[in-house]
């Protein structure tokens, strides 16, 4: 029975990571309905990032501040400099492409990501980088199910973002601003929402939350390298479609799911197939309801 | 405009063509190759060290057969199709012999085509028994093989640990589920396999599959795989309070793994060749080596002396001749830093013994 919770408590950690990343994924699907291909390379730039700047901040910074604020400090600019990667790359390679074709976009996005890959692995080595070991691997021990403290960090604070986000986009005027625009474009604009500004910070916030999994994922596993946006990205892409794609909450939803469905069939029925249980469930649930668990039949044009 | 630009390409395009038109018949080339990109490529460079050493040691007395050595590399990315693309361009590129592959899954599907081209190939690492069972006479390794390696520890296991409870992880690769299984075989019923698991190449999370393995509640934890994921495997076990014992192999002993694992890595056991830091043949290397390149990774004085022993068949024979190539080196009993090689019909190493590393201070140093 521990070993059932402790697998939950796995997939719990893994499926928030997800959810970070499936965010930036179906924010920017609900406006643009584009796949931005090249989030993934965000999330890996965020582990990036955090990673430089803690080495470039530590020896600096380190005697005058204690290495919680150190990190929360790398954390958030972190996501800072990553959002100014996502909001860059919708100006340069998305915006002049916002009214053509929906395929020259992917298309875009494709070579956005290539080009992000390929741009690290040049300017940073193509060996692990690989963060000291500096973090208390201790946790606690609740009814033999072993909690780390990093793992409820990254719970918590995946919890605590996308509360965030939900309450942003929910109570607040910008919030608000930013539903009408992805629900009708063309009426947003009538309406007098100044278009440029609301997909903008939709990059912005979208690239902030893959930072931030980025981030979190460098701090958890210590060991990074420019490719791991893509296997990232593609099942945090999975996540997003089978909450729903273009659905906030089903976001969140598929990507704490796809993670749990990861842990519970790596752990109960074979490690050896661990990558195949989300995509077998996609496909079974795709075929039942296309439009994801959470998600709205696509709109009659009327 | 549109002329002019037509134009402009068809003139760029030609003279790409005549600049790689091949280097000309004045130097003899030879491949190294390897993972030089992606997560394992210290591994590829090291192996390209290893090779610049030797390559520049032989030009400053001249070269071989009155001409210079030139190396040329070959990044396999650990992916084997990758590798036979490589093997091809290698080839099309006119080399006489090739230093490689790293992963026995991209030297064995590269192997084929280095032998139908007829050309030499010397792995440094590849440990894999498949190998050299395919019956190349052309095909050799510098290293020990597999058979050797997983059933030195499983004794080891079994005879000076006295384990009894031990679980197998693997990365589905030929070398790493190969290793596993032959450690596995050579159990031989003397401990008891509580579990069997494969892990993929390039994940990070391996909580999942721990956690059900601790269930079973294993003394010992073998992996065969390389040590990106086996620096992640032993960070994951302690996390999870587990204190098994990890044993690995050859693909592990980096110090890579001893960052990845961070303070985890201390008393993790691994299999490998005897050292070569004291032996007096390995010294001028290892003075070259360090200062150039840091420490040396388990295979750059491998790749040293694979490129040593193809030179000095090529200077023996006196010509780049396959056959004859071939002929000289099953034949040649060669003293190079890593001591005397000698190659058996099959092209392994006719010696090629195996002893316990252990990570003490942060560092792998032979077990007492």
């Amino acid at each position: 029975m521990a070993q059932f919770f402790q697998q939950i408590l796995n997939g719990l950690t893994l499926g928030s990571i997800y959810a970070l990343i499936a965010l930036g994924y179906t924010m920017v699907y609900g406006i643009l309905e584009l796949i931005n291909f090249a989030h993934g390379e965000i999330y890996m730039i965020g582990a990036f990032l955090g990673f430089i700047l803690f080495s470039y901040l530590m020896p600096i910074l380190g005697l005058w501040i204690s290495l919680g604020v150190l990190l929360v400090l790398v954390f958030i600019a972190a996501m800072i400099f990553t959002s100014a990667y996502g909001a860059t790359m919708q100006h340069v390679a998305y915006r002049p492409l916002r009214f053509s074709n929906r395929l020259n976009a992917l298309i875009s996005a494709l070579g956005v990501s290539i080009f992000l890959q390929n741009f690290v692995m040049v300017t940073q080595g193509s060996a692990e980088k690989v963060f000291p070991d500096i973090l208390t691997n201790e946790g606690i021990i609740l009814a033999d199910v072993n909690i780390s403290y990093v793992q409820i960090i990254i719970i918590a604070t995946s919890l605590v973002l996308m509360l965030a986000l939900t309450l942003f986009i929910n109570r607040t005027k910008l919030g608000i601003t930013m539903r009408a625009t992805a629900q009708d474009m063309k009426m947003a604009t009538l309406l007098g929402i100044n278009l440029d500004f609301v997909i903008s910070l939709t990059f912005i916030i979208g690239s902030g939350l893959g930072a931030a999994a980025g981030v979190m994922v460098m701090l958890n596993y210590r060991s990074i390298n420019f490719f791991i946006g893509y296997l990232a990205g593609l099942k945090a892409f999975t996540a997003a479609v089978l909450g729903g794609i273009g659905n906030i909450p089903g976001a969140m939803l598929g990507g704490l799911m796809l993670g749990l469905i990861e842990a519970l069939g790596a752990g109960y029925i074979s490690s050896e197939y661990k990558d195949v249980y989300a995509f077998i469930i996609l496909i079974i649930l795709l075929i039942f309801r296309p439009s994801g668990i959470l998600g709205e039949n696509v709109r009659e044009k009327v | 405009m549109r002329f002019f630009l037509l134009a402009a390409g068809v003139v760029f395009a030609l003279v790409l063509c005549i600049s790689c038109g091949g280097g000309g018949g004045d130097t003899i080339k030879i491949g190294v190759a390897g993972p030089m990109t992606g997560d394992q490529a210290k591994m590829g460079n090291d192996e390209v060290n290893g090779a610049t050493i030797a390559v520049e040691e032989w030009n400053a007395k001249g070269g071989v057969l009155g001409k210079k050595i030139e190396l040329v590399n070959g990044d396999d990315r650990r992916d084997p199709k990758e590798a036979v693309s490589v093997a091809n361009k290698l080839v099309n590129e006119g080399v006489v012999g090739v230093i490689g592959h790293f992963n026995s899954s991209c030297t064995i599907p590269a192997s084929t085509i280095y032998n139908e081209a007829k050309v030499i190939q010397i792995t440094p690492a590849s440990t894999n028994p498949a190998y050299t069972k395919q019956g190349f006479k052309g095909a050799f390794r510098i290293c020990g093989t597999d058979d050797q390696q997983g059933r030195y520890a499983a004794d080891y296991a079994v005879n000076v640990l006295k384990k009894s409870r031990i679980a197998v992880l693997h990365d589905k690769t030929t070398y790493g589920q190969g290793l596993a299984d032959e450690f596995k075989k050579g159990l031989e019923g003397r401990a008891e396999v509580v579990a069997y698991e494969g892990i993929t190449q390039g994940d990070k999370d391996f909580t999942a599959v721990l956690t059900s393995v601790k269930g079973q509640n294993p003394e010992v934890i073998f992996f065969g795989g390389i040590y990106p994921e086996a620096g992640l495997l032993m960070q994951q076990m302690r996390k999870l309070g587990m204190d098994a014992q990890l044993i690995s192999g050859d693909g592990t002993i980096d110090p890579e793994y001893i960052k990845i694992a961070g303070n985890a890595a201390e008393g993790t056991l691994c299999t490998y060749s005897p050292s070569v830091d004291k032996l007096p043949s390995a010294k001028n290397f290892l003075d070259t080596y360090i200062p150039r390149f840091g420490e040396p990774g388990p295979y750059s004085i491998y790749s040293y002396d694979a490129v040593g022993m193809l030179l000095t068949a090529i200077k023996e024979t006196g010509s780049t001749d396959y056959d004859k190539l071939a002929a000289r080196l099953h034949e040649m009993k060669y003293e190079g830093a890593k001591g005397t090689s000698q190659f058996d019909e099959k092209g392994d190493l006719t010696v090629a013994p195996y002893i316990m590393w252990v990570v003490k201070g942060g560092k792998f140093v032979p077990c007492e």
